[in-house]
């Protein structure tokens, strides 16, 4: 079964359309790279398929259920990591951990149990400080672990790597990749094109328009690029 | 259950800000104290200057009272012809009070001179309540001397100030200041605490999560209501003990009012927090609004002027949940009544409160399904 | 030069493309006006009154029309019997705020030329007008005296109420009103658009550009001090234009204290941002620290003379206060400058002083990043 299968999907404000019938889908246990330059829609059609904004026509269907009818069951398999990490900045990592586990629906075992494993893996001190005390790459770390926390078969990152050193954003790759083992479905979208080649597949967007997709390596040879960069400046034609 | 995880992150990031704390608990208190000082209808210590050209036995009389009473404060007291506008206009009284003798030699046996008062009326309500005084005090006077010549006056006014009888501003406007300054403060609150998460982006996350709309709302509105409370107890005891007002009523029965009054305004201020981009707007629609609320209200003029002015206008006072509030709020703290006699308002306030919090509800579904 | 204007560019363009702040800003103040034009005033209008008449007789009757006759009075019949005890009631459940007891014997004490004691039982509870209407009731009482006296000619006490003949309260309050927007543009968005920037920490730009901390500030606030004095304008205008508020005196006058008061304010906003670590608390201190003192302690609404001493040097300390004797001065009664050479002086050295520290405060945090 398809983790995703996005149809025909429109957004159109006012006159402006920001996403043009666009079209693709995700295998389960695949990780996809969204890319684009700013503006071509990504964070617009990540919303629409996440159920945040109200899509001007196509179909979403989510691991075989309609996006929009069925909404209260997707959301219950989707983890969400936006770009600005989105954790309460007042509040420590493990706060954050409980509130947003809480509000999942986990019961009070299963938070203390989360919670114990956040500790494991930042550390006891740094799980302890205000958000807003940490460096950025912590906070990733964190906020990644906090879109983990119901356990969803579906994790979506809105450029979860920005700001990030690279050696950080290697370790963050690694963590995506135990994810896929654990038969997850991760879709990422990001700014960094050499990050591309890390996923399983690509997809470009331009201009609200699907440029590319593929599986990057494949993409290379067929086109004869060395790059993901040289195949994405070709893909949209030399403009920025 | 997923509720009380709401509730507790909101609390804990309003502990952790002490400046808010501050601004939540601290400040108001101060204001309210500072306001009962400075908030009174009474009226004192008004400038007049006298300007006598009689000199005769009345306008000494009358001049005399004058500077011996606390409501006057009489800069100047001249024997020469002087402009009287030219003294309002400078600004250095409110009024200036001219005798002149008598223009002629009437039937009677008293010798009473001409009187005109001249009043900057830029102040309306102050020359206004002026002019009362001192006709009061003239009058008085002029009383004495038809007396005097054998003859009386027919008329005497015997009053009895029922509820309040020292006619103590501070009675009624105290907890009339603590309803307002709950307004002001848990409508900022709410309204801020909206545009913020909406602006910090982090409204994505909640909604994405299993919590429902109402839940939502609620998590957000809970804290306001508790924050409103608690001001509102603190409040009227500062003005109970500081100032000594009476409460003649059972304190009691304000709780239902009170919640139901703030269910209400924070319910227009979600509405409101919805409808505006940034905190700037936010401010400046909510202080407007709270402005509006407290003039058609009751609370600094009369209601009945209102409808015999602007009938049309009135509608907007029978909206106003805090025209209900102020009322109940006089009831209980002056005349002791119960429910039993304020019902009515009770009832407007809970149709008000019912009608906001569905419309704000609805609204925000909308607004989060866009 | 050209750094200051790309400063002033950006900060306009800001302001001009939010419509919605635009028209908040202009929309409100309009609206507010309106309210205080058509509905509030402070005359006593239909005050709803009963009346218990042990008499019934002729002169008792002609009491009676005297005060139901008056604009001031509704009097309306009681419920049941008409008794003390009915009236009673109808005081305490409001629905009268006053009852007239007219004595058995009141027509054989008038008819033998004695004093007749007219009983005036008052709600006090409603302060706001309850002193106000005792005062007429006497007043009434005191002219239908006179009458049957006949000596109307010998006890008159002529009026004469200048620069506002019809006391409306709309030339009180428009003067206020324009203060209070001037204030609340200069002082609360300054102070929000700067915090604002320190948040997001965009303000660090700035700190390390070439411009001097001088410029910075000019370039900053002169938008929003152009757009404040627009607005005042706007709302001079549209109360003369609409309700006959006049504008007498020397404008040009006007504006350069406007220009002193505006500075002043911006000033205030400045330094509250450079203390304040979030917008939210910048806004919520502007509103507290400035807004509500120059509310209540600058004789906006209540009178400065009524204040205590302690309270009227603290009104001293407010640019509020004084801009207010100057535009109440100018606008209605059509002042000179020489009628406010205290006046001005006072903010002439607040608007320093307070620029002064302002400009301190504000490379001292510079200084202290690098």
């Amino acid at each position: 079964m398809t983790a995703v299968e996005v149809r025909n999907l429109t957004k159109r404000f006012g006159r402006f359309t920001a996403v043009d019938r666009i079209s693709f889908s995700v295998g389960q246990g695949e990780i996809l790279g969204f890319l684009g330059p700013n503006g071509a829609g990504k964070t617009t059609t990540i919303k629409m398929i996440l159920g945040l904004l109200e899509p001007s026509g196509g179909r979403i269907t989510i691991l075989g259920r309609d996006a929009r009818r069925d909404r209260n069951e997707v959301k219950r398999a989707i983890g969400y990591m936006s770009q600005q990490f989105s954790l309460y900045p007042l509040l420590t990592v493990s706060e954050n951990v409980e509130f947003f586990s809480g509000i999942s629906g986990l019961k009070r075992p299963e938070i203390r149990a989360r919670r114990a494993e956040l500790e494991a893996e930042l550390g006891n001190g740094l799980s302890r400080l205000q958000v807003r005390a940490l460096p950025p790459g912590i906070r990733q770390k964190a906020a990644l672990f906090v879109s983990l926390v119901a356990d969803p078969e579906l994790v979506f990152l809105d450029e979860p790597t920005s700001g990030v050193d690279p050696l950080a954003r290697r370790a963050f790759w690694h963590a995506i990749y135990g994810l896929r083992e654990k038969g997850k479905t991760i879709l990422v979208t990001t700014h960094n094109l050499d990050e591309a080649e890390y996923a399983d597949r690509i997809l470009v967007l331009h201009r609200g328009a699907v440029v590319l997709d593929g599986r990057p390596r494949a993409l290379l040879e067929e086109r004869g690029a060395e790059s993901v960069e040289q195949l994405f400046r070709e893909a949209i034609g030399g403009e920025t | 259950m997923r509720l009380f995880y709401l509730v507790k992150k909101e609390t804990l990031e309003v502990v952790r800000q002490r400046e808010l704390l501050a601004l939540m608990f601290i400040a108001p208190l101060i204001q309210i104290i500072i306001l009962g000082y400075v908030i009174t209808t009474d009226v004192r210590n008004i400038p007049v200057a006298v300007v006598d050209l009689e000199q005769g036995r009345v306008s000494r009389a009358v001049t005399e009272r004058l500077v011996r009473s606390p409501l006057f404060r009489v800069r100047r007291v001249s024997y020469r012809d002087e402009d009287a506008e030219e003294m309002l206009r400078r600004g250095e009284v409110s009024a200036v009070i001219v005798f002149r003798d008598p223009d002629a030699p009437g039937r009677f046996a008293w010798k009473l001179p001409q009187v005109r008062v001249h009043l900057d009326g830029v102040d309306a309500n102050s020359s206004q309540i002026a002019a009362g005084y001192f006709n009061g005090l003239i009058r008085d006077v002029l009383a004495r001397e038809v007396k005097r010549a054998g003859a009386e006056m027919p008329l005497e006014a015997r009053p009895l100030v029922r509820y309040n009888p020292r006619l103590r501003s501070i009675n009624f406007m105290g907890p009339g200041i603590v309803a307002l300054l709950l307004t002001v403060l848990s409508m900022f609150i709410t309204s801020f605490s909206f545009v913020r998460e909406r602006e910090q982006q982090t409204m994505d996350t909640l909604l994405l999560s299993r919590l429902r709309p109402l839940e939502i709302y609620a998590g957000k509105a809970l804290p306001a209501v508790v924050v409103g409370l608690v001001d509102m107890v603190l409040g009227i005891a500062v003005v109970i003990f500081w100032f000594g007002i009476p409460v003649r009523g059972n304190l009691l029965h304000l709780f239902p009012a009170a919640l139901l009054y703030l269910a209400a305004i924070l319910s227009y201020a979600l509405i409101i927090s919805t409808v505006v981009s940034n905190q700037m707007q936010a401010l400046f629609f909510t202080w407007f609004s709270f402005i509006l609320f407290m003039l058609l209200s009751g609370f600094f003029t009369p209601l009945e002027s209102i409808r015999a002015r602007a009938p049309a206008l009135m509608i907007l006072t029978d909206i106003n949940p805090l025209r209900y509030l102020i009322k109940i709020i006089r009831e209980i703290f002056l005349k002791g009544n119960g429910p039993a006699f304020f019902w009515r308002d009770l009832a407007a306030l809970a149709g008000i409160a019912l009608a906001l919090t569905s419309l704000s509800l609805l609204n925000f579904k909308r607004f989060i399904s866009r | 030069m050209r750094r200051l204007r790309a400063v002033m560019a950006k900060e306009f363009f800001h302001l001009l493309r939010d419509p919605r702040s635009l028209a908040i800003v202009f929309a409100m103040p309009l609206v507010q006006i309106f309210i205080f034009g058509y509905a509030i005033s402070f005359d006593l209008e239909e005050i709803p009154m009963a009346a218990v008449d042990f008499s019934r007789s002729e002169p008792s009757a002609a009491l009676l029309r005297v005060f139901a006759r008056s604009g001031e009075f509704d009097l309306k019949p009681l419920e049941g019997e008409g008794g003390l005890d009915d009236a009673e009631r109808a005081l305490l459940s409001g629905a009268v705020k006053q009852v007239v007891v007219i004595p058995a014997d009141y027509a054989e004490r008038i008819r033998e030329g004695r004093t007749a004691e007219v009983g005036l039982l008052i709600d006090g509870s409603d302060s706001n007008i309850a002193a106000r209407v005792f005062q007429h009731s006497e007043i009434l009482l005191q002219r239908h005296g006179t009458r049957i006296l006949g000596a109307e000619e010998v006890l008159r006490i002529g009026t004469r109420v200048y620069f506002n003949p019809e006391s409306q309260s709309v030339f009180f309050f428009v003067p206020g009103l324009v203060a209070v927007i001037l204030l609340m543009i200069s002082a609360l968005i300054t102070s929000s658009s700067i915090a604002r920037e320190r948040e997001l920490g965009s303000v660090e730009l700035l700190f390390i550009s070439p411009l001097r901390s001088a410029e910075i500030i000019v370039g900053k606030t002169l938008p929003y001090v152009l757009v404040a004095l627009a607005v005042g304008g706007f709302i001079l205008l549209f109360s003369h234009f609409w309700f006959g508020v006049p504008v007498r005196g020397n404008l040009l006058l006007l504006l350069l204290f406007a220009l002193l008061y505006v500075l002043a304010g911006v000033s205030f906003g400045i330094l509250v941002s450079t203390v304040a670590p979030t917008q939210r608390t910048a806004m919520l201190g502007s509103l507290l620290a400035t807004l509500l003192p120059s509310i209540l302690l600058s004789g906006f609404i209540f009178p400065l003379d009524s204040l205590s001493p302690v309270l009227r040097s603290l009104s001293l300390a407010i640019p509020a206060t004084h801009f207010l004797r100057i535009i109440r001065g100018v606008v209605v009664k059509g002042a000179e400058l020489r009628h406010f050479m205290t006046e001005g002086l006072f903010l002439a050295g607040l608007c320093v002083l307070l620029l002064a520290l302002a400009a301190a405060k504000f490379t001292g945090l510079r200084r202290r990043r690098r």
